[in-house]
């Protein structure tokens, strides 16, 4: 029997402390070539499959070791903050929700990755470019913060299979937006009276959880004429009469349409993936969610259903001209402590090549667009509608004109204005509250002026 | 067999030895490598409390230290909102729960085997994973496709109320799951307590004519005060950070109407990204938390003296 004894401790401790520390040059060794990478997972496992083939093919071509964890989506955002909060974090990450960039640039917490988005910036959008072109506000200058690396716009999905059982045609859909909305109306009316109770016209998220209310009620905003909500320049603007018309229209729409009972009533609490699985369950005719996430996830257990399903861009705005789409950027960053700065920059380098870039984001189905033009302007994979009725329509959305950024790439303010969703509390107020739209969004533009009063741009 | 060899080595070594009497404070009666080994006992205990409750609260405390977030969370109305709700919640549902526990434990108290088969039953909210039953209860609770309004529907031809869409059904809807989760448990503590209540005491009630209700008011709920205020403090402090029925019963939803101090945390933490204010507003709650667990420990010495 071993008999322990104090000296035998202390002996035995030594002994381990003295081969830890010759050990050590040869972990720190190791370690060095081992970039630790949080990636958010996909909607459906091919996008994860892509994810991974790209590591493998990482490890090879360049020597390093991938250390990768896949999160869901919603978890992505709260070990990002409590990483940065409490200083332990890993080497890259692809930042979700996008916002995550200009807040954490502000607070100056990411590290300067200017170096690898120069290796592809001629290639790369302008409005891409712009999202990862963020206020450092104790340098008190712009940066590159994030390395942007994939896209998306919001499309409107529609079950053409309701449109044709409600006696009406595909082809009898309007395209400009009031007209647009309105039609799903009595396509409502009509299938509600053949017994479908709980089928909606529309699946518009009005809750305040999440990215997709404040999409939708922004769409709303830009079709009523409000598109210059914030300015480039990072002030909010708020008093100029026609963005103050188009977002008291944009309440007065959305809420017209709630209480008329055109918007299924639980959608004052979905969440980002709520409308997804109503649209899915045909709680409602059309929807309008960004990605191609809610056809994505069909091919498992509906794919024969996603024939009915239709995919299509923006209607006209009112007065018959081209409506301006959301373009939404996702970036990866690498966090002020990671260890292996230069090996996540490594792997960043070669995510944004872009023969990687198009494999990658083909891998995935194509749910997220390239923020390289040319991969599809080169590749009929993205436009050819013989073969994918859905991702022709969706591609034309983000590139075939003029698009409009998230507006937190012009002030970090609006990533808080996102969370808080001033707007949607205005049309809480609005439906429960008994407010007019008018002093509801006196309400919004208060506390969004109040918000922007603690992110202040210094000009140049 | 260890002990008795480590005594025979030590002790000529300690007869020996000069008086070291501050030495021997530390030490008390241990002798020789008695002290290392308690020493080697306590570190790992030492290392796992300053980990993990030391530094984490003292943490928490240096996070919410700031008093800009204070006038931060006290201007936002979501919060003054939330405060409102999390007095009703424990308010409401707290005494709810324990004055249904206190009833139902009588019920427990009668004989036959059917009554230990439904207490078996009734216990099983408790005993089942919290998450998968309130996101169940979300589920039932929704107004196009739920249960609920389904049956409704079914068997009486009534289109039932959107449960999740207004403030006040929704926070009753928290608060239902809540007593749901959680009656079981307090039933099963306050039963434990009629239990021990002696038998003689009853007897000889019964011997004086005090049966069913006089028996109740005159000999159990003296006996079970002490228990039930405990239970009531316990639990209190225990649903002041109360996540999971609100959380995913109504999400803090509509419209961020139904938070508590627990929810609108996280919300502030992660959704706002604003870690800092969302310690805050748990820190907020210490008021309240801090004079519970005193009369708390008050109540415990005081239930000792009389039990």
């Amino acid at each position: 029997m071993v008999r322990l004894t104090r000296r035998s401790i202390l002996r035995s401790s030594l002994g381990l402390a003295a081969a830890g520390t010759m050990a050590r040059p040869y972990i720190a060794k190791a370690q060095a070539k081992t970039a630790q990478v949080w990636w958010v997972q996909g909607f459906v496992p091919e996008e994860d499959a892509a994810f991974q083939k790209l590591v493998a093919d990482y490890e090879k071509q360049s020597g390093n070791k991938v250390d990768y964890s896949i999160i869901p989506f919603a978890p992505m955002r709260q070990k990002i903050i409590s990483a940065v909060t409490s200083g332990v974090v890993p080497d890259l990450i692809y930042a979700t929700p996008p916002e995550v960039v200009p807040l954490q640039a502000w607070e100056d917490r990411l590290v300067d990755v200017t170096d690898v988005v120069e290796t592809q910036k001629a290639k790369i959008l302008d409005i891409a470019l712009a999202s990862a072109n963020c206020y450092n506000n104790v340098q008190k200058k712009r940066s590159y913060y994030g390395v942007p690396f994939e896209g998306a716009v919001v499309p409107f999905h529609i079950w053409g299979s309701l449109v044709e059982k409600s006696g009406y045609k595909v082809s009898d859909i309007p395209n400009k937006w009031d007209a647009f909305i309105d039609f799903f109306k009595p396509v409502q009316k009509k299938l509600q009276e053949q017994g479908m109770r709980h089928t909606y016209a529309t699946g518009f998220v009005v809750s305040t959880i999440g990215n997709d209310p404040t999409n939708t009620f922004q769409q709303f905003m830009i079709a009523y004429g409000g598109e210059n909500i914030v300015t480039e320049d990072g002030q909010f603007n708020g008093k100029d009469p026609q963005v103050h018309e188009a977002v008291v229209k944009a309440v007065e729409r959305l809420a017209g349409l709630f209480k008329d009972g055109y918007i299924p009533p639980s959608s004052i609490n979905w969440n980002d993936a709520d409308d997804n699985n109503a649209f899915h369950s045909k709680l409602c005719v059309m929807d309008f969610d960004g990605t191609l996430s809610t056809e994505l996830a069909m091919l498992k257990k509906q794919k024969e259903e996603l024939k009915e399903v239709i995919t299509r861009g923006l209607p006209l705005t009112n007065d018959g001209k081209r409506m301006k789409p959301q373009f939404g950027t996702n970036c990866m960053i690498i966090p002020k402590g990671a260890k292996n700065v230069d090996v996540a920059k490594d792997m960043a380098k070669y995510i944004i090549e872009p023969k990687v870039h198009a494999e990658y984001l083909k891998g995935g189905l194509g749910r997220w667009l390239p923020v390289m033009p040319e991969l599809v302007k080169n590749d009929p994979w993205w436009t050819d509608l013989e073969q994918d009725s859905h991702r022709p329509p969706y591609v034309e959305e983000g590139f075939g004109g003029p698009v409009l950024p998230f507006y937190y790439i012009y002030n970090p303010a609006w990533a808080q204005v996102r969370a808080e969703h001033p707007f949607n509390v205005a049309f809480h107020d609005v439906t429960a509250g008994g407010m007019t739209s008018q002093a509801a969004v006196e309400k919004a533009f208060k506390r969004i002026e109040e918000i922007f009063e603690k992110y202040q741009i210094k000009a140049g | 067999m260890a002990d008795i060899v480590h005594t025979t080595r030590t002790l000529p070594r300690q007869a020996l030895a000069a008086p070291r009497p501050r030495r021997r404070a530390w030490r008390g009666h241990l002798q020789g490598s008695e002290y290392a080994w308690a020493l080697a006992f306590c570190v790992p205990y030492v290392a796992v409390f300053l980990a993990f409750v030391v530094y984490p609260v003292a943490f928490g405390i240096w996070m919410g230290s700031e008093p800009l977030l204070y006038t931060t969370l006290f201007s936002d109305p979501i919060y003054v909102r939330t405060v409102v709700n999390t007095a009703l919640f424990l308010g409401i549902a707290i005494n709810l729960k324990l004055f249904l526990a206190l009833l139902l434990s009588g019920f427990f108290m009668r004989p036959g085997w059917w009554t230990k088969a439904l207490l078996m039953i009734f216990v099983l909210p408790w005993a089942v994973p919290a998450l998968p039953t309130y996101i169940s209860i979300h589920w039932m609770l929704n107004g196009e496709y739920g249960l609920f309004n389904n049956l409704l529907y079914e068997l009486f031809g009534v289109t039932g109320p959107d449960w999740l869409t207004a403030r006040w059904t929704s926070l009753g809807s928290a608060m239902v799951s809540h007593i749901w989760k959680w009656l079981p448990f307090w039933t099963v503590i306050l039963l434990a307590g009629r239990m021990a209540i002696p038998t003689e005491i009853q007897d000889a009630a019964k011997v004086d004519g005090a049966t069913g209700f006089r028996n109740f008011v005159h000999i159990n709920f003296p006996l079970l005060a002490n228990l039930y205020l405990i239970c009531t403090l316990l639990s209190t402090i225990f649903s002041l950070g109360d996540f999971n029925s609100v959380y995913f019963v109504t999400g803090g939803g509509p419209a961020d109407s139904t938070h508590v101090l627990a929810t609108l945390g996280i919300r502030y933490a992660f959704d706002l990204a604003q870690p800092r204010l969302g310690v805050a507003a748990v820190i907020s709650a210490l008021p309240l938390l801090i004079p519970l667990v005193i009369i708390l420990m008050r109540k415990f010495r005081t239930s000792q003296v009389e039990l």
